[in-house]
């Protein structure tokens, strides 16, 4: 069974994620800040983290960054959520380390084919 | 520099200026240091004249000199002159008392021949001799100064009584009384020639005294004349020598103040000032000079400031700018945070997620849906208008094929002119090349154009069409819709623009993706236009570069 790794402070955004997968295989951990999101990371190692770009605490880029240093959790592959607020900003998740990026406001159907396609259900 | 390096400092004449050094140049500064000439310079200095009437009184002073040198010296000219006219005279008079002399003596031998010859001839050739004799008495006595009128007188007489004399031996004679003669010669004629002859010597001896007195004074009026030539000729050069340097010094040192303070002024340092005593053109010209620096420093200090609050400005703009970008991120987040919840779960409900979704909510929830995406859409475009105000809107410049861009937006508005009935055409040729550009803001751009042309045409059809023309490529969007009349072509591509206010209410819209649209294609370094004749449609075009510069940016 694959884990997967939620960081986002919207309670309606984590709903439509737990929704999304309550239907599939998946294990949902979830976070609400960038540092809580660094740490159950380091904990749960999960399969795959869904990153929010802007939270609180400690923004989604620099969570992506120290997770990508950490060798314990380098190998993971990120999914950065952007607010596809200025340009540069998928430049900025890329050069952070994230695997792939998704613009919101983003189709759950989307989200769930990126998420089969880095982490395959077992 | 900066104006607080700059010291106040004062030019004045009495440093010593960085000149040409030499040797004259040191004496120059000797003599103006330890002479009175250095006061006599600042004296002339501060006199209340100007330059022209210094040099002309200098002038002047050097002349009178001259002139009086030149009046002396004929003076003692005609001093000479007339002391040489008297010597003459005396000369003279000398000559005539010789030839008194002489003819004394000749009428004493003529007399003394005459008493032995007992001659009468020899007797009329002493009175021929006589008569000579007054000649020469009479240019005595017209030549004689008063003191010698005397002596002449003396010798007149003697003569008249040598002659009535001489006259009674004639006639004795002449009555051949010879012993009778011969007594009276020895007893009155030859004492009488005596005294003449002693009376004669002394007025030679009396005026060759006189000449030689007059002989002294000549020499001492040369003598004098001579020093007096000299004396004027030294004290001409001195005065002129003297008269050059003051006035010469009493100029140079302002001109080279003035040297100095330009050269302060020329590297920034306005806070000093020039200082002369001069009260002439020199003096008037320090003061045009010092007010100029004053003005100058003004100046300086306005730039400064304005300087000093242009980088104030620049800063709070700078601040402002940053603020600006920081909102329009956190508001693009904090607006698309909810849209997805919204979209999200619709999209999950009409996919059945939540179990079959019942027919007669279908609709709603697939309107929801629609609502949501027009809504998204037009924050976005609220959004990339604040980015392209702010001027942070950047192209993603890379490359993009022409037919995806075209391919996409036919797809995305596919069904929208199906729903209307129109026709979406597109024609692009098979041989463009691979651009370079935002594929990205360029898709937006077509969709933004064709979007509208659905919007705006009820029957009829739509084309998108892409010609390559040169380094340029050309994207065309007509339609058969209600056109847009002159008056309101020009101001079509502005913000909240719409060419009608009744429009937005017929066909929806804010008026915002024109106005993107430019601004895209303008940064992209291209431009926009628009061919319409209302009622028949309209053709929307823009061109831009096929390769577009990387650093592209608002």
């Amino acid at each position: 069974m694959k884990t997967i790794l939620y960081v986002e402070d919207n309670e309606f955004n984590r709903k439509i994620v737990r929704h999304l997968l309550g239907r599939t295989s998946y294990r949902l951990v979830e976070a609400t800040d960038g540092e809580a999101g660094v740490a159950t990371a380091r904990e749960a190692r999960p399969d795959l983290v869904i990153m929010d770009i802007q939270l609180p605490r400690m923004s989604g880029l620099e969570a992506t960054r120290q997770l990508r240093a950490d060798p314990a959790t380098a190998g993971i592959p990120i999914i950065v959520i952007t607010s596809f607020a200025l340009a540069g900003d998928e430049e900025k998740a890329r050069e952070a380390g994230a695997a792939a990026y998704l613009a919101k406001p983003y189709s759950p159907r989307e989200l769930l084919g990126m998420i089969r396609e880095l982490a395959p259900e077992s | 520099m900066c104006a607080n390096e700059i010291e106040s400092r004062v030019v004045s004449t009495d440093l010593a200026p960085g000149t040409p050094s030499g040797l004259g140049e040191k004496i120059a500064r000797l003599l103006l240091a330890y002479s009175p000439l250095g006061s006599l310079v600042r004296w002339v200095s501060r006199l209340r004249a100007s330059v022209h009437s210094k040099l002309l009184g200098a002038f002047l002073l050097i002349a009178l000199l001259l002139i009086a040198m030149g009046a002396t010296s004929l003076q003692s000219i005609a001093s000479v002159a007339r002391q040489s006219r008297l010597l003459d005279q005396a000369r003279e008079r000398v000559d005539a008392s010789r030839q008194i002399e002489h003819a004394l003596g000749l009428q004493m031998n003529f007399t003394r021949n005459a008493l032995l010859l007992r001659d009468y001839a020899t007797i009329e050739s002493m009175f021929r001799e006589n008569n000579r004799f007054r000649d020469t008495f009479d240019r005595l006595e017209a030549a004689a100064p008063p003191e010698q009128r005397e002596t002449i007188q003396r010798l007149r007489t003697a003569q008249d009584k040598v002659m009535a004399t001489v006259a009674r031996i004639a006639a004795l004679i002449r009555e051949d009384k010879a012993d009778e003669a011969m007594d009276l010669h020895l007893s009155e004629g030859y004492p009488l020639y005596r005294e003449i002859a002693t009376l004669v010597t002394r007025a030679v001896r009396t005026e060759e005294s006189g000449m030689g007195r007059l002989r002294e004074g000549v020499e001492a009026t040369y003598r004098r004349a001579l020093l007096l030539t000299g004396g004027f000729a030294a004290a001409s050069i001195v005065l002129a020598l003297g008269l050059g340097f003051v006035i010469s010094w009493s100029f140079i040192l302002p001109v080279r103040a003035a040297d100095d303070f330009l050269a302060q002024v020329a590297k920034g340092a306005f806070e000093g000032s020039i200082d002369v005593p001069n009260r002439d053109e020199f003096g008037a010209l320090a003061a045009r000079m010092n007010h100029m620096s004053r003005e100058l420093h003004q100046l300086y200090e306005d730039q400064r400031r304005a300087a000093h609050q242009l980088r104030a400005l620049n800063s709070q703009l700078e601040q402002a700018s940053r603020a600006k970008s920081n909102f329009l991120a956190s508001m693009s987040h904090e607006l698309r945070t909810p849209m997805n919840a919204i979209l999200g779960f619709t999209e999950m409900i009409r996919d059945g997620l939540y179990g079959e979704v019942p027919p007669e909510i279908q609709e709603p929830v697939s309107d929801i849906h629609t609502c949501g995406k027009q809504l998204l859409s037009l924050i976005n475009n609220v959004l990339d208008l604040s980015k392209i105000e702010a001027g942070h809107m950047e192209l993603a410049v890379g490359e993009y094929v022409v037919e995806d861009v075209v391919n996409t937006v036919k797809l995305s508005l596919r069904s929208l002119a199906a729903t209307k009935g129109l026709d979406l055409v597109t024609t692009v040729p098979g041989d463009l090349p691979l651009c370079l550009g935002d594929g990205k803001r360029i898709t937006q751009c077509l969709m933004n154009l064709t979007g509208n042309a659905l919007k705006f045409t009820r029957e009829g059809r739509v084309e998108i069409r892409v010609e390559a023309q040169g380094d340029a490529l050309l994207f065309a969007v007509s339609d058969t819709g209600i056109g847009i009349s002159p008056d309101q072509i020009g101001s079509i591509f502005e913000e909240f623009r719409q060419a009608d206010a009744t429009v937005s209410r017929d066909f929806g819209g804010t008026g915002l993706g024109l106005s993107i649209t430019r601004k895209l294609v303008e940064l992209h370094g291209g431009r926009i236009w628009v061919e319409s004749e209302p009622g028949k449609g309209s053709t929307f075009l823009f061109s831009i570069p096929v390769r577009v510069a990387q650093e592209a940016s608002a």
